[in-house]
């Protein structure tokens, strides 16, 4: 039986991010001499990763296993020591700031603690329109004020948020809403990429399980490609595509999740899943 | 309600000023040697109940309601000199936040010595000795060096074993464990919550858990009451709450947490409609 030439289903989704030979050091100021430089410390370790186009990429790992570095480099908000970052073909790793500007609206951020993450004294609308605001090019006039406003609380109806939230402050939601308008604010661009950073970390179980179903359909719904930084497993498993575990600034596993958690390859990822508390009943846990 | 009870607390009811229940006729006792989880959503009530036995209620918040007794003691029977001096002799406190729980311009050692000197009575070297005992029994390699310490050289998982240290040095009668490891990533919550169990079963100790993470639920107590917007739904043994939970709110509580080994399983948030049902029920008992 001849094999189909090309099937359109199976081609692989050309990656947005692709990631080479990267490396991040960082200097040890805590040890370092009095006349000489700071030593340095290899946060990331030549890494080599792809973030498929459409895809929820989960990345994990332990307290300084370098995944928020990898994270803030691939936004450049860092700037490697070497290797390649290519976002759509063109390398991003050694671009200055006026250069990386244009590139800055389709690369989104949403943060762990959207209570530090928003202004206190701005209403909700006026933080979801900030980066509308810094896009557009009439800043002057109100009728652009009026519009950008709309769009914002667009933004706000499409996480679930009723228009009437955009006159609130931040004190008067509860953490759930506040990480939603993360959400929104990140989205008001459209954007291709987002970084999600550890975003229900702080929330409890059933404000997680409501912002992560918004963030999964959000993501079909506006093809976005997104990284999402976690040390739980479990969330990980639930939501993404593929998964990267990382231990000190290297890529142990990479690959679809079904496949890492069908057969972990490294102890580190078995330790990592061994130590997530199931909700059921266990007396050998602790063992 | 038996004298030997560790705590126990009777129709408990918490009102802000304005009136506002915060806990409403909260029972709950506490066997010497148990681990209770108190679990529920942002805003139930759970921490609300360990400040109001430890006596560090929000200066807006008041008892207007109910009993609390420490060891068979009635708590509010005391003036406020007399509970305090109680309450520290016979409790401690595992506080959320290893960053901000202890005093950044103190040294670790008087940190876990003084209360031992100035509240049980100890010596400086009785005091020393067991904190030094006590640090290394939470792994942490050398203890001599810890204790000069000054608490921004350490890690958070450090600091948090320092304040299990802490907390576990006077070997209490109680613990109020406020979500000691939210804050720590998954290994190391691991090793923190299997140190407070093993803490716990040695000293002997009983623990106030409050969390609101099923899984940590399910393995570190023995005991679980349920809360929402300040009501006990659901109090039971760990064993019946997983294996055949009673309210509705409880197997939401289960269903909205993820699970690696049950990918099929969709995990929901707790549906609005049970929320408002709970809601008007809360409302109609008020009444009367």
């Amino acid at each position: 039986m001849a094999a189909p030439l090309i099937c359109p289903q199976t081609a692989p989704a050309p990656a947005l991010f692709s990631v080479r030979g990267l490396r991040l050091s960082f200097p040890d100021t805590a040890h370092k001499p009095l006349f000489a430089p700071a030593p340095r410390i290899e946060v990331l370790k030549g890494l080599d990763l792809d973030l498929p186009r459409g895809q929820i990429t989960g990345i994990v790992g332990e307290s300084g296993s370098g995944k928020s570095t990898l994270g803030r480099v691939l936004v450049r908000l860092l700037r490697p020591d070497a290797g390649q970052v290519l976002l759509n073909g063109q390398d991003i790793a050694t671009l200055d700031e006026a250069a990386l500007r244009p590139l800055r609206r389709n690369l989104q951020m949403i943060f762990q603690d959207p209570m530090s993450s928003l202004n206190p004294r701005h209403k909700i609308w006026r933080i979801v329109a900030a980066p509308l605001a810094r896009y557009a090019n009439d800043t002057s006039t109100r009728s652009g004020s009026a519009a950008r406003r709309d769009q914002a609380l667009r933004a706000l109806e499409r996480v679930g948020l009723d228009p009437s939230f955009g006159e609130r402050y931040p004190h008067e939601l509860s953490g759930g809403q506040r990480q939603r308008v993360g959400i929104a604010r990140a989205i008001a661009l459209e954007p291709e990429f987002i970084l999600a950073d550890e975003i229900v970390s702080g929330l409890d179980v059933s404000s997680q399980a409501q912002v992560l179903s918004l963030l999964k359909s959000l993501a079909q719904e506006m093809n976005l490609t997104i990284a999402f930084i976690s040390h739980d497993l479990s969330v990980i498993r639930h939501l993404c595509d593929n998964v990267i575990v990382l231990n000190r600034g290297e890529i142990l596993e990479n690959g679809p999740v079904e496949q890492v958690f069908a057969a972990p390859q490294s102890e580190i990822t078995r330790l990592l899943l061994d130590a997530i508390p199931l909700p059921e009943l266990d007396d050998k846990w602790f063992d | 309600m038996t004298m030997s009870s560790t705590l126990n607390i009777q129709n408990l009811t918490v009102s802000l000023r304005s009136g506002l229940p915060l806990l409403r006729q909260v029972n709950l006792t506490l066997e010497p040697g148990e681990v209770r989880a108190l679990v529920g959503e942002s805003g139930a009530g759970k921490s609300m109940i360990g400040k109001a036995v430890l006596g560090t209620l929000p200066p807006a918040t008041r008892v207007t309601h109910g009993q609390i007794f420490l060891r068979g003691q009635a708590l509010d029977h005391l003036n406020a000199a007399q509970r305090r001096h109680c309450v520290a002799q016979s409790a401690a406190l595992i506080p959320q936040d290893p960053l901000t729980a202890l005093n950044p311009v103190r040294r670790i050692a008087p940190q876990i010595t003084d209360p031992l000197t100035r509240i049980h009575g100890w010596s400086a070297e009785r005091a020393q000795t067991r904190a030094l005992e006590l640090l290394h029994r939470v792994e942490i390699r050398d203890p001599a060096r810890v204790m000069r310490s000054y608490p921004h050289e350490l890690s958070g998982g450090m600091r948090q074993r320092i304040l299990i240290a802490a907390a576990f040095a006077p070997s209490p009668p109680l613990i109020v464990a406020d979500e000691p490891t939210t804050a720590l990533d998954v290994t190391v919550q691991k090793q923190i919550l299997k140190l407070i169990r093993e803490l716990q079963k040695e000293v002997g100790t009983a623990v106030l858990f409050v969390t609101h993470d099923m899984g940590v639920v399910a393995k570190i107590s023995q005991k679980v009451s349920v809360l929402f917007q300040g009501r006990v739904m659901e109090d039971s043994t760990t064993e019946a709450i997983f294996s055949n939970p009673t309210h509705p709110y409880t197997r939401a509580l289960i269903a909205a947490t993820p699970s690696y080994a049950d990918p099929a399983r969709s995990f929901s948030p707790v549906p609005p409609e049970l929320i408002a049902q709970m809601k008007s029920k809360i409302a109609q008992e008020e009444i009367w």
